[in-house]
């Protein structure tokens, strides 16, 4: 996967490309938002890392240009401001995630997996963690090759956890994804769904963090 | 405290009065000069008039006015004289004016000698009469002026409000200013004075407020200026630690070093930014719930890494508060006991109501803290000895004096107990609830 790094700071840059080389990333590295545009239209990367701090463009602007001619282009906005305005400035000009700085080597490395597997399931359409493999298309599930029977709203969830593995996802937040606004929703239905798809996949795949949400961890049943 | 204008009408009138004063005074002076010669005029053409007096009747019958009196003496023998002369000289046998007391009174004389019949002749006329008139002048001029303080008195006020005006408003401007309101006064059409205070103060505003706007960008800047050197500096960690041996003390010190040092900046940036202007502005309805239900979410990793147990418990409740702010109070205080609480420990957040309160409760299973210690961990920079088993995560000593900064914030309580579990300890943080 070829990704394009937008930061400034070359000491950071540098071990970013050397991190993300050993990850098997091709990683290019500008230093302006003026070069990030220039790159971006003329040989489009699959990633884009930016920095909301550049010495020429702001950041945000260089995400609302590019995002204006390019509405699927993965963005991962570093930030070394935090806040809520901030944040949501980001996420509103087109950003799919962004991390304040100074964040963690593996946390990077999750977000960008999250983002590389939305590429390959517009891509190659398949998710595989461990034993499950949810095809993205054709919306199936198989455990170890073997199709199983999985209810519209099980699938939603579960091509929300995966896409996700590795991070914790709030019961709350998944209820929003599963149900659209106005519908009713009883206190207990992600827990049920949850609780189904354990019987289909094994009790082992989803854990639950009590009262919080669920995780499908990175290797899952490793 | 004195006011201007009490202080310029007392100062105008006293002024008005006092000049008021001496000019009476003045007057009384030479009205008595004045009255002295009109008087002394009137007894010498008294005395001529009784130097012609057929001294041969008897005068002392002739009914003179009480103030007036008259002798005519010729050669130590008294030849005629008014009702109320004594029997003796009034004065010395002496030419010209002079003063006599008799009768009970102080009298003007005037003596005068005919030659022609070598007869002296001695006229009086009581003084104190001459004080009366000379009196009567004065009061007579002065008496409208005093009446007339009063309105006086009156008319200075108002005219004296009425310059002040301009005064009162920028002071009453001034005063509704909002303590965030940093632009200029607007007060207008004011006088030439008050422009120049004006100004000063809009500029010693303009200056304010360029300074705090300063200090706003340096913190952002330092933020940033800070956390992308610890960024390099991690991202250089991970990659060195691909090809050295990270089980040594040296690479061990090293982590925790950065791990340190990006932890102190966070803290204080976070303390930095908790300021109560701040907080004001982005108070809200906030579920507590929702906010721990993140948090954890957020920070479920390092718990993981820990090898511990987290769960929270409890339902959704309402605060009015700041979810940046509280988001970091929990997030301290989960961390906190993470790093207290030894591998394959248990963490509980609980956030339940009680009453018109609303309770987060975090509980670990470490070790718990003394009695004795409990009042100091929130002091700043306060280092609780580190327990046998406990994370390697070095604090900074800033996590629980953020909690108790915006607990403060959103007027709540914070108590240390003992934890549910055998052992260790419990933050207590108690919210007003929000009124449903």
């Amino acid at each position: 996967m070829q990704i394009l790094l937008v930061e400034d700071d070359q000491p950071l840059a540098r071990g970013l490309q050397q991190a993300l080389g050993q990850q098997g990333y091709v990683v290019n590295h500008v230093g302006t938002g003026e070069a990030a545009l220039h790159v971006i239209e003329f040989d489009r990367p699959d990633v884009v890392i930016l920095d909301i701090g550049l010495p020429d463009i702001d950041g945000i602007t260089v995400l609302e240009k590019a995002t204006a001619k390019d509405k699927e282009l993965p963005v991962l906005m570093l930030t070394a401001r935090d806040g809520v305005d901030d944040k949501v400035a980001g996420l509103d000009s087109g950003a799919d995630d962004y991390l304040v700085k100074p964040f963690e080597m593996t946390e990077l490395l999750a977000r960008l997996r999250v983002l590389e597997r939305r590429i390959s399931s517009t891509k190659s359409n398949d998710i595989t963690i461990g034993n499950v493999c949810l095809d993205t298309v054709a919306q199936t599930v198989t455990v170890d090759g073997q199709d199983i029977d999985l209810a519209r709203r099980e699938y939603m969830l579960l091509k929300s956890l995966m896409e996700n593995a590795g991070r914790v996802q709030t019961r709350s937040a998944l209820e929003t994804r599963l149900y659209t606004w106005g519908e009713e929703v009883s206190s207990n239905a992600v827990e049920v769904h949850i609780h189904r798809l354990r019987k289909k996949l094994g009790n082992e795949f989803i854990r639950t963090i009590r009262g919080v949400g669920y995780k499908i961890n990175q290797e899952a049943n490793s | 405290m004195s006011s201007i204008r009490v202080f310029l009408v007392a100062g105008i009138l006293a002024t008005l009065t006092l000049f008021n004063f001496v000019a009476a005074l003045r007057g009384y002076q030479s009205s008595m000069d004045e009255a002295e010669l009109l008087f002394d005029n009137q007894l010498l053409d008294f005395a001529r008039l009784v130097a012609r007096l057929d001294v041969d009747d008897n005068h002392s019958e002739l009914r003179l006015s009480n103030n007036l009196a008259f002798q005519v003496w010729e050669q130590g023998k008294l030849l005629a004289m008014s009702y109320h002369a004594p029997e003796t000289p009034i004065t010395g046998l002496q030419n010209g004016f002079d003063y006599s007391n008799f009768d009970g009174y102080r009298w003007r004389t005037y003596t005068r000698h005919e030659t022609a019949s070598d007869r002296w002749v001695i006229v009086a006329e009581r003084t104190d009469l001459r004080f009366v008139l000379a009196e009567n002048v004065v009061l007579e001029s002065i008496l409208p002026i005093l009446l007339s303080i009063p309105l006086i008195g009156l008319l200075i006020w108002l005219i004296v409000s009425h310059g002040l005006k301009p005064l009162t408003a920028l002071s009453t401007e001034l005063r509704n200013k909002h303590v965030n309101d940093l632009g200029p006064v607007r007060t207008q059409n004011s006088r030439r004075e008050l422009q120049q205070v004006i100004q000063s103060i809009n500029g010693f505003m303009a200056r304010l407020s360029q300074g705090l706007e300063r200090e706003k960008r340096f913190s952002a800047d330092a933020a940033h200026e800070l956390r992308t050197p610890i960024s390099a500096l991690k991202v250089q960690l991970h990659n060195l630690a691909g090809e050295i041996d990270t089980k040594s003390d040296t690479w061990q010190e090293l982590e925790n070093g950065v791990e340190r040092m990006q932890h102190l900046v966070e803290q204080l940036l976070t303390l930095y930014r908790m300021n109560p202007d701040k907080f004001a502005e982005n108070s809200q309805e906030t579920d507590l719930y929702l906010v721990c239900e993140n948090v954890i979410a957020q920070q479920y990793s390092l718990v993981e890494a820990r090898k511990q147990q987290l769960a929270l418990e409890g339902e959704h409740c309402l605060i009015n508060g700041d979810a940046f702010a509280l988001e970091t109070m929990v997030s301290n205080l989960i961390g906190n006991a993470s790093k207290y609480t030894p591998e394959e420990g248990t963490l509980l957040v609980t956030v339940h109501q009680e009453g018109d309160r609303v309770i987060l409760d975090v509980e670990d299973s470490g070790p718990g803290i003394p009695e004795a210690e409990r009042d100091r961990i929130f002091d700043r920079f306060y280092h609780s000895e580190k327990p046998q088993g406990a994370g390697e995560a070095p604090g900074c000593g800033l996590g629980l004096t953020i909690v108790s900064h915006v607990a403060e914030l959103h007027h709540a309580h914070v108590e240390v107990g003992d934890s549910c579990f055998a052992t260790g300890s419990k933050f207590s943080i108690s919210f007003p609830a929000l009124e449903s």
